[in-house]
């Protein structure tokens, strides 16, 4: 088998056909305010869709790809809310600004969290990450700075010195999804992204072939909390109002680790299933309310039993099933007839 | 003679055993030396301790002229020294491609350019994944380039080991146990691939092995301990014909 068609079986459309699809479902999103119908409202509920979506993001990319459990994530959802507010209180910043600053402030503590948990690991990095949680919480419930439960009314959101409503508003929205969509998709097929998933599956291997846990680790905790705090930038400007009642309710970061393990992290849409279901089964389950956190619970379960990985990587199997079909294929037409076979089955003997 | 790793009275204590009681060794570059001693001898102490998992309270270790006793496991990498495991540790959930790539990672340069596709890390990235088929292609493993790596044979799994070495483009490679649980077949084709690494891309080679077959046959010299010491040293006729181990390991039955 020479090089050539090697390189050609390992090329598969199915890449190109999801990168398609991605971006088809964002020209759709751009759409959306623009059919008829479709009132503020509908714009506001969408906006914090892309919003839940987001936050799985961060909390996806941790989870899925370096291994790393997070019941904090709320947590960073707050810092970011609270830097834009503040910033857009007391200096009247742009809406662009306030994102980047949520993102940035989030980042630098997750960073510094990162480095203080660098020894945890599985329940442990649980527990240490919920403590993180509680702690952002008592923060803003009892510095002033943050006026606790009163919270910090905000001025209507305006980009650019342009004044958005419900409609602009959710389109920014999507734009700063698209953004964080395609960093991740940069981070994990750089060399980066093989390093975070070198440390996920085996540790002491990854280190010896010159991976350094130290920066990795940390780098993923940055990422993914400024993600998520790019999200918390938005759900403090969606509504124009933040308070301690929302943002010290520990739901949040149960909320995002839901959407990032239902959904998963596979082929970059796991966040997008994740982070849309933990939206619409309250929505959907109105006067039932109580039950909306037992249909999550129940799903949650059921993806831990059968489809560990999430929901995505159930509907990327059978593309990948294709894809080992079709290398096999390319190595059996030049002569390598039932080389596969025969392997596959000693694996399967042992 | 140019040494190229060097430890010096190296010892390890775990609790009140001796693992290591004043280990003296010199891998000269170029060449295959083989360490070689019964179970419990010391021997993988001795490889974490070279590749800088394992700390030890006396002795020092040199590599390419310098001492290293203070580098953590993730530089010895950069100094270019790979390594392999007794029970091999690979990424199971991930391609044979991956796996290779992840040796490589000591190349990707800037990862932060890396991570933003940079032109320059795209230029980076594509050479990267052409070398990792190169050494595919030589390892006898292309047609595996796509599959999981846990789905592979043990044998086969071994090689992937050693590619992921070969990608770090390193100096010299520490082989544990290199064809432990390896059929005949596998053995011999492990045997030539090790001749080859060593030979085409003159990286020297230090492998701790059981099977005697191969120790024998591949190595240039070879090192004895015996319950953490030092036992004997010299080529692979000398070992073979040494009294002392005989005794300890060999046996009296032994011929080569």
């Amino acid at each position: 088998m020479g090089r050539k068609e090697i390189v050609a079986a390992l090329k598969t459309k199915f890449e190109r056909q999801n990168q398609v699809a991605v971006v088809l479902l964002f020209v759709a999103a751009a759409l959306f305010p623009f059919m008829p119908g479709v009132e503020g409202w509908m714009a506001s509920q969408a906006s914090l869709i892309v919003i839940y979506i987001m936050a799985a993001q961060g909390v996806s990319l941790l989870v899925g790809y370096t291994g790393l459990v997070t019941v904090g994530h709320g947590g960073f959802l707050a810092i970011g809310a609270y830097t834009s507010a503040l910033l857009t209180k007391y200096f009247g910043i742009d809406l662009s600004l306030g994102l980047i600053a949520g993102g940035l402030m989030s980042g630098l503590i997750g960073y510094g969290l990162g480095l203080i948990f660098l020894r945890l690991s599985g329940a442990f990095m649980a527990i240490g990450t919920l403590g993180f949680a509680f702690f952002i919480g008592a923060i803003i419930n009892n510095v002033p700075l943050f006026e606790g439960r009163t919270g910090i009314n905000l001025p209507a959101s305006r980009i650019f010195g342009v004044k958005i409503g419900d409609f602009g508003f959710y389109l920014v929205a999507v734009a700063a999804l698209a953004l964080t969509t395609l960093l991740i998709y940069c981070v994990v097929r750089s060399g980066v992204g093989r390093a975070f998933m070198a440390l996920r599956d085996a540790e002491k291997a990854a280190e010896s072939s010159g991976v350094n846990r130290v920066f990795y680790r940390t780098l993923a905790f940055s990422i993914s909390a400024a993600i998520t705090g790019v999200a918390g930038a938005l759900n403090g400007h969606v509504v124009n109002y933040v308070s301690s009642e929302v943002y010290a309710d520990i739901w949040y970061s149960v909320d995002f680790l839901v959407a990032g393990v239902v959904g998963g992290s596979a082929l970059l849409m796991g966040p997008f299933i994740g982070g849309a279901f933990i939206v619409m089964v309250p929505f959907f389950l109105e006067k039932l309310a109580d039950f909306a956190y037992i249909l999550k619970g129940i799903v949650l379960i059921a993806v831990l039993l059968l489809a560990p990985a999430g929901v995505a990587d159930l509907l990327a199997r059978p593309f990948r099933a294709m894809r080992r079909r079709r290398l096999a294929a390319a190595g059996d037409s030049l002569g390598l007839v039932g080389a596969a076979a025969a392997r596959a089955q000693t694996a399967e003997g042992r | 003679m140019t040494s190229h790793l060097r430890c010096e009275n190296v010892t390890v204590r775990f609790g009140g055993v001796v693992a290591c009681d004043k280990v003296n060794l010199d891998v000269e570059e170029g060449k295959i030396v083989g360490l070689i001693g019964p179970n419990g001898a010391g021997k993988t102490t001795l490889f974490n301790v070279l590749s800088r998992f394992q700390p030890y309270e006396a002795g020092h270790v040199y590599f390419r002229g310098g001492p290293v006793d203070n580098k953590r496991p993730h530089d010895m990498i950069r100094l270019g020294m790979a390594r392999t495991y007794q029970n091999i540790k690979l990424f199971g959930e991930q391609t044979t491609l991956a796996n290779i790539l992840i040796g490589a990672h000591r190349l990707i340069g800037n990862p932060i350019a890396n991570m933003f596709w940079l032109p320059k890390a795209r230029q980076t990235e594509r050479t990267l994944h052409n070398r990792a088929i190169e050494i595919a292609e030589m390892l006898h493993l292309e047609n595996d380039l796509d599959t999981l790596v846990r789905n592979l044979p043990y044998g086969y799994q071994k090689r992937v080991e050693l590619a992921r070495a070969l990608a770090s483009n390193p100096e010299i490679i520490l082989l544990d146990e290199p064809v432990a649980g390896c059929n005949e077949e596998e053995t011999n084709e492990l045997k030539e691939i090790v001749r080859r690494v060593n030979r085409d891309l003159g990286i020297t080679i230090f492998l701790v092995e059981h099977d005697m077959s191969m120790v024998m046959t591949v190595c240039d010299y070879i090192y004895v301990i015996n319950f953490g010491a030092n036992l004997a040293d010299g080529s692979p006729t000398e070992v073979q014909k040494n009294p002392d181990v005989i005794g300890a390991y060999l046996g009296e039955d032994y011929h080569a």
